[in-house]
C-alpha cells in the first residue's frame, strides 16, 4: 500500500516536472545559461533575433528602441517594452521588467557582462559570417529548443535550406557579382567575409574581385572607375543610407552615371537592390535573408 | 619668381600622374591611338580629368580661404576647420537635407554657406570678447565652437538617423567626383581668385582696425568681403568633397615662412602649394591600398597634422 502511494506520488512529481520543464542549458559565443522552464517574459535587443523568434512565433515582450527594420515593423507589439539602442541597453529598464530571458548578439554582445547578472541572458551572435545561413539555422534550432518548438524551427530550416537551393540553381552559370554599398556619394565592396557574405560563399555566386579584404561598415572604399575595370555580370546594392534610415533611391541615382552605365551589368539591366535594412541592420534574421534571396531570386530571374 | 615657376612644375607633373593614376590602365600611347569612344578616353573625360580638376580647385581655395582666415582674424592658427566654419557649414547642408530635399544641390550649398557665413561671424563675435593675450587661445576657441556646432549637428543626425550621412560628409574623399558632380568648386575657385584681386586690402586689414582705417578703407566691408569667401569656399568644398583638415592652416603657414606676408605675393603660392599638396595627398591614398582608396581627409589629416604641430613647437621656441 505504502509502495503504491510512493509510487503514484513520484509519478505525480515527474509529471509535473515534465509539464513545468526541466533546467535546459544553453551553450552560446559567451558561454552557457540555465534556463529554468520555457520563458514566457522574453526581452531582446537584437533585431535579427526578433526577427527569427517572431519567425518562429515567440512574441517578445521587450525590443530595441531604434532602427526598426520597416519589414518587422508590423511584427512589433505596440506595448513592447522599449529596452535601450541596439548598442545601450536600457539595464534599469531591463531589470525591473522582471523578464525569463534576454537575447543580445552582435551590435549588443558587450551588454552580456552585465546582463547575466541580472537576468538570465543568451548572446545569439555567430561566430563568423562564412556560413550565415547555416549560423541562422543553428539559431532556429537553438532557439526552438529554448521554447519547446522544435518541429517550427525545422520546418523554417527546410524552408530556408529550399530557396537558398533554388536561388543557387538558378544563379548557377549567370556569372561572377560585385556587392556595392553606398554611403553619401561614396562606393565600397563589400567581400567573402562581410555581412552578405552568403551571396559569394553559399548561393555560390563567384565574386568579380576574389580577394576584398572584409569591408565591415562602409566596404573597401572605391572609385567607379573600378566598377567599370572590374565590370561584373551582376551588381547587387546595399544602400546604406537607406538601410540606417535616410530615404530610398539614393543608391540608383549616384549609380546613374556614365561609368557605371558602360558596366555588363547596368547594361543588362542586372542591378539588384537588397533590402538595405535587411543587410545592413538584421543581417542574420530569418525572415530578413529570405526577403533578400526572393530579391536575388527575382533579379537574377528578371 | 624662378622658385614660384619650379613649384608650379612640379605641380602640373603632380596633376599628370593624377590623370594616369587608377584602376583603368590609361596610357599615353593608348590615349593617342584610341578613338574618342573607346574607354581609356572615356575614363579620362568622365573621371580622371574631372577628379584631378576637383583636386586642385579644392586644395587651392581652401588654402586660400585658409590665408584670409588668417589676416582677417590676425592668428596664424585660424582656418576654416578651427573657426567652427567647416562644422556650420556641415550643420547647413544636414538642414538643408532635412528642410528642402529636393532642391539642387547648388540651393543647399547656399544654404550650407549662410550657416558657414553665420558661424564665422559668431567665432569673430566671441573673439571680440575674449582678451586674447595667447594666439593659442583663438583656435582654441574656434575649435570649442566647432565642437558645439558639430554636437548640435551629431543630435539632429542622430534623432533623424543621418550619422552615416554626416560623418561621410565631414570626411573628405574624392573617389565618388565624376563629370557633372564637381562643377560648383568652380564657384570655390572665383572666391579664391577675388581674393586674389583683394589682396591689398587683406594684407592691410591684416594690420588692425585702426591701421585700415587710417589708411582710408574700410575695415568692415574688408572684414565682410572675406567671410563671404571663407563661407563660400567652405561650402562648396564641403558639398562636392567633405572637408580637408588642416590644409587651409599649414600651407598658408608654410608659405609666409618661404616668401613673407604680403598677400600679393603670396597668394599665388598658397594656390600652386595648395593644389600641389592635396595631389600629392590624393595620389598616395590611391596607391597604398590599391585598388582600394584612402579617403583624402585621412591622408592629409596624418601628414597635415605632423606638420601643425611641427609649426605649433616652433612659434613655442620663436615667441
Amino acid at each position: 500500500m505504502k509502495s503504491v502511494l510512493l509510487a503514484a506520488l513520484a509519478a505525480t512529481v515527474l509529471a509535473t516536472s515534465a509539464a513545468v520543464g526541466q533546467d535546459i542549458v544553453v551553450a552560446h559565443a559567451q558561454g552557457e545559461t540555465s534556463l529554468t522552464g520555457v520563458p514566457t517574459k522574453v526581452l531582446v535587443q537584437d533585431w535579427a533575433t526578433f526577427d527569427n523568434l517572431h519567425a518562429l512565433g515567440v512574441v517578445a515582450a521587450g525590443v530595441p528602441a531604434s532602427n526598426a527594420p520597416r519589414y518587422l515593423q508590423e511584427a512589433v507589439p505596440a506595448d513592447a517594452l522599449r529596452i535601450g539602442s541596439l548598442f545601450e541597453p536600457d539595464f534599469e529598464g531591463i531589470a525591473a521588467a522582471d523578464a525569463d530571458v534576454y537575447f543580445v548578439a552582435a551590435r549588443s554582445a558587450e551588454a552580456y557582462g552585465t546582463a547575466k547578472d541580472i537576468l538570465p541572458t543568451i548572446d545569439m551572435s555567430l561566430a563568423d559570417n562564412a556560413d550565415i545561413i547555416g549560423g541562422i539555422e543553428g539559431n532556429l534550432t537553438k532557439l526552438g529548443e529554448i521554447f519547446g518548438l522544435q518541429d517550427k524551427a525545422a520546418e523554417l530550416n527546410e524552408a530556408l535550406d529550399a530557396k537558398v537551393a533554388e536561388v543557387k540553381a538558378v544563379a548557377e552559370g549567370k556569372g561572377n557579382a560585385l556587392v556595392l554599398v553606398t554611403n553619401a556619394g561614396n562606393l565600397g565592396v563589400y567581400g567573402p567575409d562581410s555581412r552578405v557574405a552568403w551571396i559569394h560563399n553559399q548561393l555560390g555566386i563567384p565574386s568579380a574581385m576574389p580577394d576584398v579584404e572584409d569591408g565591415d561598415h562602409g566596404g573597401d572604399g572605391v572609385s567607379f572607375e573600378f566598377v567599370l575595370e572590374t565590370n561584373p555580370d551582376w551588381l547587387f546594392v546595399v544602400d546604406r543610407d537607406a538601410g540606417t534610415g535616410e530615404s530610398s533611391g539614393a543608391a540608383a541615382a549616384l549609380l546613374d552615371n556614365e561609368l557605371i552605365n558602360q558596366t555588363k551589368a547596368a547594361q543588362a539591366g542586372h542591378i539588384i537592390y537588397l533590402d538595405p535594412q535587411a543587410a545592413y541592420i538584421t543581417m542574420h534574421g530569418y525572415t530578413g535573408v529570405m526577403l533578400m534571396l526572393d530579391q536575388v531570386l527575382a533579379g537574377l530571374n528578371g | 619668381m624662378r622658385m614660384l615657376s619650379l613649384a608650379i612644375a612640379v605641380t602640373i607633373a603632380l596633376a599628370i600622374v593624377s590623370l594616369f593614376i587608377g584602376v583603368s590602365n590609361i596610357s599615353l600611347l593608348g590615349l593617342l591611338s584610341a578613338s574618342p569612344e573607346e574607354r581609356p578616353m572615356q575614363v579620362l573625360l568622365i573621371s580622371r580629368i574631372p577628379r584631378t580638376l576637383a583636386i586642385i580647385l579644392s586644395g587651392s581655395a581652401m588654402a586660400v580661404a585658409g590665408l584670409v582666415m588668417q589676416m582677417i582674424v590676425r592668428n596664424r592658427f585660424v582656418e576654416p576647420s578651427t573657426a567652427g566654419t567647416t562644422e556650420s557649414a556641415s550643420l547647413g547642408f544636414l538642414v538643408a537635407t532635412l528642410v528642402v530635399p529636393g532642391w539642387p544641390l547648388m540651393g543647399k550649398m547656399l544654404i550650407a554657406a549662410g550657416f558657414a557665413l553665420a558661424g564665422t561671424a559668431l567665432f569673430l563675435r566671441i573673439l571680440r570678447a575674449v582678451p586674447l593675450r595667447d594666439v593659442m587661445l583663438v583656435p582654441l576657441v574656434g575649435i570649442m565652437l566647432g565642437g558645439i556646432v558639430g554636437a548640435v549637428a551629431s543630435f539632429i543626425a542622430y534623432r533623424f538617423e543621418l550619422l552615416p550621412s554626416l560623418l561621410a560628409w565631414n570626411m573628405g574623399d574624392f573617389s565618388g567626383i565624376l563629370r557633372g558632380r564637381y562643377e560648383l568648386l568652380w564657384i570655390g575657385f572665383g572666391c579664391a581668385v577675388l581674393a586674389y584681386i583683394a589682396a591689398d586690402r587683406f594684407t592691410v586689414a591684416g594690420m588692425g582696425r585702426d591701421f585700415t582705417t587710417n589708411l582710408g578703407l574700410n575695415y568692415q566691408r574688408v572684414m565682410v568681403l572675406g567671410l563671404v569667401i571663407v563661407s563660400l569656399v567652405s561650402a562648396t568644398v564641403l558639398v562636392t568633397a567633405g572637408s580637408i583638415p588642416f590644409l587651409g592652416l599649414i600651407i598658408p603657414n608654410l608659405v609666409s615662412l618661404m616668401v613673407g606676408d604680403n598677400m600679393r605675393r603670396t597668394v599665388p603660392w598658397v594656390v600652386v602649394m595648395g593644389a600641389g599638396f592635396v595631389l600629392a595627398c590624393d595620389v598616395l591614398g590611391r596607391i597604398i591600398r590599391f585598388p582600394y582608396e584612402i579617403p583624402i581627409s585621412v591622408v592629409v589629416g596624418v601628414i597635415g597634422s605632423a606638420v601643425f604641430l611641427y609649426l605649433l613647437l616652433r612659434t613655442r621656441r620663436h615667441a
